[in-house]
């Protein structure tokens, strides 16, 4: 079913079989959206548009894309990541395995799903849909187009968020997590609703931009947790709320510089339990992420920069207090190659939960029991990439890490506290497989 | 006096030096221009004769799928690793392998695009521009015939 030049499923790897036997699965989302009649789904002129485009043949139009990745987590002083990782003998709890299919229905239309499983740690699910959508590009001229997107759609902020769980298009084996942080990941990754899309292209450069309208997916103890802050403590759930999202960015020269400004205003609002006798209100958060991205590629090496003010609303929950306060995150990164092959990566990393208190003092000096070092996390980051094939890579790094800001609370119970016994100084040793095609 | 006169002559052999280096770089552009040894290559079906460069960097990015005329692209690539294809991305494209890849991988798993279709080698680039409608790729000048366009890049 699908193009053979650059979709070769290798038969070497056992666990090829498992893949293969999921695209059983997402091949129904395909070929329903392919039996619908054009004219159903698009008025009449662009129908008409769309009718004079000549049809590809199904083979050629056809993509299925994958990949598997097994990573090992070593960590010190008691602090976890991505399992229990801090026992002698490490954790092998890090697993990501996807498989996507698309379809170039018309030049102009795509459809395209991906299932994603993912393991790490206590706040994973076991298979989701990652996205599914329909993409109709409207407009398609010499130097300018524009689009639309509809369904559930990657979130478009900063350079890395919508392939974070891709391996190869990973700097290192975990992002940055200032920005890309992992316990709030499933509000992070993707969205349903829909997008408007463009690119305009000048002798100085392009420029892109997307905008949408979505409501977050809110499922997922780990989302609860993060938000609500303890696991099961309240028995009600989020609900999602109508939310925006959008980036803009600007290449220059081919991509040798790119910068971009990304955000969003996500809203959750809270289902308290009918039956729960304490007093917990139908409260709502509001989330205003704001990320400046910088990027400079050279041949052999590469320089980025992100930066986020995070806003954070809490308002109505009764039990919980009302919050308003802003976080601030930013990191550094230089990744040279020393051959097409062989990468090297070097980060500094940094978080504050609240930048007003970024030693976390104050936060400290009102919350009893609370440890100034779970306000923030400070985190060197040096590791090394061996692509061995186009499709498999081997990598490992070393984290040094002042705080324990973005530890993930189901993983570590009472990190932000004095007595939960988490250290303030600690190291993180990370060793990944990666294979895909 | 002398003084003033070694500082004048040492900044005219510096003057004379940096000159030298521009007429170089230049002279190098234009050594590499010339010694271009491929053209991008379109199916014989495919009505545009010529195209910006950034043009041509959206449709190897993937990002332009339709012909002026309004017929679909199809777009074929040489593996990373090699030479033409490297040369290729950083003379007509102007960005690295690397780039391309990154791009590539963005739109395949963000379901926002496809890959473009790699070929094995220079013979099968020229087998299937040739028998594709709207394909578009690169050639080494030698193995290009009548049977296929050549593209200029302005």
């Amino acid at each position: 079913m699908y193009s053979k030049s650059n979709n070769r499923v290798s038969r070497r790897h056992a666990w090829a079989a498992r893949l293969i036997a999921m695209s059983a699965i997402l091949w129904s989302f395909p070929a329903q959206s392919q039996a619908l009649p054009d004219s159903q789904k698009l008025p009449s002129f662009l129908s008409a548009t769309v009718a004079r485009m000549s049809a590809l043949k199904l083979p050629d139009a056809v993509q299925v894309h994958g990949f598997a990745t097994q990573g090992y987590m070593n960590s010190t002083d008691n602090n976890n990541v991505f399992g229990y990782s801090s026992r002698d003998s490490g954790s092998w709890g890090f697993r990501e395995v996807g498989l996507n299919a698309s379809v170039q229905l018309r030049p102009n239309l795509l459809i395209s799903a991906q299932g994603l499983h993912r393991h790490a740690g206590q706040g994973s699910q076991d298979i989701r849909l990652d996205y599914g959508l329909i993409d109709y590009k409207a407009y398609s001229g010499e130097n300018t187009q524009f689009g639309i997107r509809l369904g559930r759609i990657k979130n478009p902020l900063g350079f890395y968020n919508e392939t974070r769980d891709v391996a190869f298009t990973r700097p290192s084996i975990m992002l940055p997590q200032s920005i890309y942080l992992d316990r709030t990941r499933n509000l992070a990754l993707a969205s349903d609703g829909g997008h408007v899309y463009g690119e305009t292209r000048t002798s100085k450069g392009d420029f892109f931009y997307q905008f949408g309208v979505v409501m977050p997916i809110v499922n997922g103890p780990q989302t609860e947790a993060a938000v609500l802050g303890g696991a099961a403590v309240y028995p009600g759930h989020l609900t999602s709320k109508v939310s925006v999202i959008g980036r803009g960015m600007y290449e220059y020269d081919g991509g040798r510089v790119r910068l971009s400004v990304s955000g969003t205003r996500l809203q959750l609002g809270y289902d308290p339990a009918a039956a729960f006798p304490r007093d917990m209100h139908a409260g709502s958060v509001l989330f205003t992420p704001v990320i400046f991205s910088a990027q400079y590629n050279a041949e052999r090496w590469s320089l980025t920069s992100e930066y986020a003010i995070r806003h954070l609303e809490y308002t109505n929950f009764g039990q919980i207090p009302n919050m308003n306060f802003t976080g601030e995150s930013y990191y550094f990164q230089g990744i040279y190659r020393f051959t097409p092959s062989w990468e090297g990566v070097i980060r500094y990393d940094a978080m504050y939960t609240d930048r007003n208190d970024r030693s976390g003092k104050d936060y400290a000096a009102s919350h009893s029991g609370s440890a100034t070092y779970g306000r923030y996390a400070k985190d060197v980051t040096t590791g090394v990439r061996w692509n061995v094939t186009p499709s498999f890579m081997l990598a490992a790094e070393h984290h040094y890490v002042n705080g324990t800001a973005w530890l993930a609370p189901l993983d570590n119970p009472g990190a932000s506290t004095l007595t939960g016994g988490h250290g303030q100084h600690w190291h993180l040793f990370a060793v990944q497989g990666s294979f895909r095609f | 006096m002398i003084t003033a006169t070694k500082k004048m002559v040492r900044n005219g052999c510096r003057l004379v030096l940096l000159m030298a280096l521009l007429f170089g770089m230049l002279s190098a552009t234009g050594i590499a221009r010339a010694h271009e040894h491929y053209e991008v290559v379109t199916n014989a079906s495919v009505t545009t004769r010529s195209l910006s460069s950034n043009s041509l960097r959206a449709i190897f990015g993937m990002r332009q799928q339709i012909w002026q005329d309004g017929t679909a692209i199809k777009v074929f690539v040489l593996a990373d690793d090699v030479p033409l294809h490297n040369s290729f991305c950083k003379e007509k494209l102007g960005a690295f392998p690397y780039q391309m890849r990154q791009a590539w991988d963005r739109l395949v798993f963000s379901g926002t695009g496809q890959a473009p279709t790699k070929v094995s080698s220079s013979e099968e680039m020229f087998d299937r521009v040739a028998s594709t409608p709207g394909a578009i790729g690169y050639l080494e000048k030698t193995k290009i015939s009548e049977r296929i366009n050549v593209l200029q890049v302005k």
